[in-house]
């Protein structure tokens, strides 16, 4: 198993999201440290979404929507919604939130990250299908619009979660 | 608060960090015994994306040494190496601590494991050379810089830069980023040195450098 390298890979950099209804496409985010990404998938509609968030809280921000949890959220599911997909029928898995490095005397991003990610979907009724969350590995994911498999790769391995 | 630097202060800072830099190289190639020569500085104000890219995009492998830079001026310094250049860099660090009789035998199956004596040396290597570029800022300031204890990391670029970024754009959109490249002279090993300050922080130093206000 290996991820997919073709001229249909969309990007979702640090604090953007990327949504397709082709099958052809491939969601992917590189190099997710204490970052987060949400991907969203709805099996009927075969609509696929990708957000990768950077930090729990803060303002709204136009030119990166989905730069923080509380306020992108919203952001990111209204796009899937307005693109056919159902939200209540869809898979929602999550891979990132690891602590890399001690930064700023352990301010541990990942972890709230991690919190406001499950709190923030449990008050919109919604819940993780899939998650690898937390330690120290860096991540790189992708959502295949096609079937909804979601990869997750690491310096050693490639898995699906 | 964020500081919105003048092109003239950004000048000054640029030219500041430039020195502090060269003094960085020059402490990387006193330690490992080899002419180090050392790109001009840049320093840019950008987006956490653009940091990313500056770093070989972020699914790009590289061993890092960080270190936290804290007292009157505050962010975060980053020493970066391909993973190959890490493995050379170390084993010429080692030959000079070790004698070439004790030297250990060079991995070349796999170039993301390190031994324990491999990532000490590299560690203190970022430590010796971040420590040289601010020793040379402190000059400066009239208050201390402190760096704390150097973290080393086998890690894709983007997973090891973005929790300093995630420190950084909390409240702001850019940070500001200076760069320079080092390579051995004849032969490369490549390593590149970020400084990101956090901008509300760099006050104090354009205080000291009598460039507040330009």
């Amino acid at each position: 198993m290996s991820l997919t390298a073709t001229s249909s890979l969309l990007a979702a950099g640090i604090g953007e999201m990327v949504l397709s209804s082709s099958p052809d496409d491939h969601l992917i985010a590189y190099g997710l440290g204490s970052c987060i990404a949400l991907a969203v998938w709805d099996p009927r509609a075969r609509v696929g979404g990708l957000a990768h968030f950077m930090l729990p809280s803060g303002p709204a921000n136009s030119s990166s929507p989905v730069k923080f949890i509380d306020t992108g959220l919203d952001t990111f599911l209204r796009a899937l919604e307005a693109q056919g997909a159902v939200l209540n029928r869809s898979t929602l898995k999550a891979a990132g939130a690891a602590a890399m490095l001690t930064v700023g005397g352990g301010l541990a991003i990942g972890k709230r990250n991690e919190e406001m990610m499950q709190t923030s979907l449990t008050e919109r009724g919604l819940n993780l299908t899939a998650a690898s969350l937390g330690g120290n590995v860096g991540r790189t994911v992708q959502l295949e619009v096609a079937d909804g498999r979601f990869l997750i790769k690491s310096l050693s391995s490639v898995t699906e979660l | 608060m964020t500081l919105t630097l003048s092109e003239a202060g950004q000048n000054v800072v640029a030219g500041t960090f430039g020195r502090a830099m060269k003094r960085a190289g020059e402490a990387l190639g006193s330690m490992s015994g080899q002419i180090i020569d050392v790109q001009t500085p840049v320093l840019r104000r950008c987006t956490a994306a653009d940091v990313l890219a500056m770093a070989g995009g972020a699914e790009s492998v590289v061993l890092a040494v960080y270190v936290g830079i804290t007292g009157s001026l505050q962010g975060h310094a980053l020493l970066l190496f391909a993973p190959r250049d890490a493995h050379r860099l170390a084993q010429i660090l080692l030959a000079g601590l070790l004698g070439p009789g004790e030297l250990p035998i060079e991995s070349t199956t796999d170039p993301l494991s390190y031994d324990e004596l491999e990532l000490s040396a590299l560690q203190e290597a970022g430590n010796v050379t971040i420590s040289a570029f601010l020793n040379e800022l402190g000059m400066h300031l009239h208050e201390p810089v402190q760096p704390t204890p150097p973290q080393v990391a086998v890690e894709m670029a983007g997973a090891v830069l973005d929790a300093v970024l995630l420190d950084l754009v909390s409240d702001a959109d850019q940070v500001l980023a200076a760069k320079t490249s080092f390579s051995e002279h004849g032969r490369a090993i490549d390593g590149t040195l970020f400084v990101l300050p956090r901008a509300d922080s760099l006050r104090v130093l354009l205080d000291a450098l009598g460039a507040i206000g330009i």
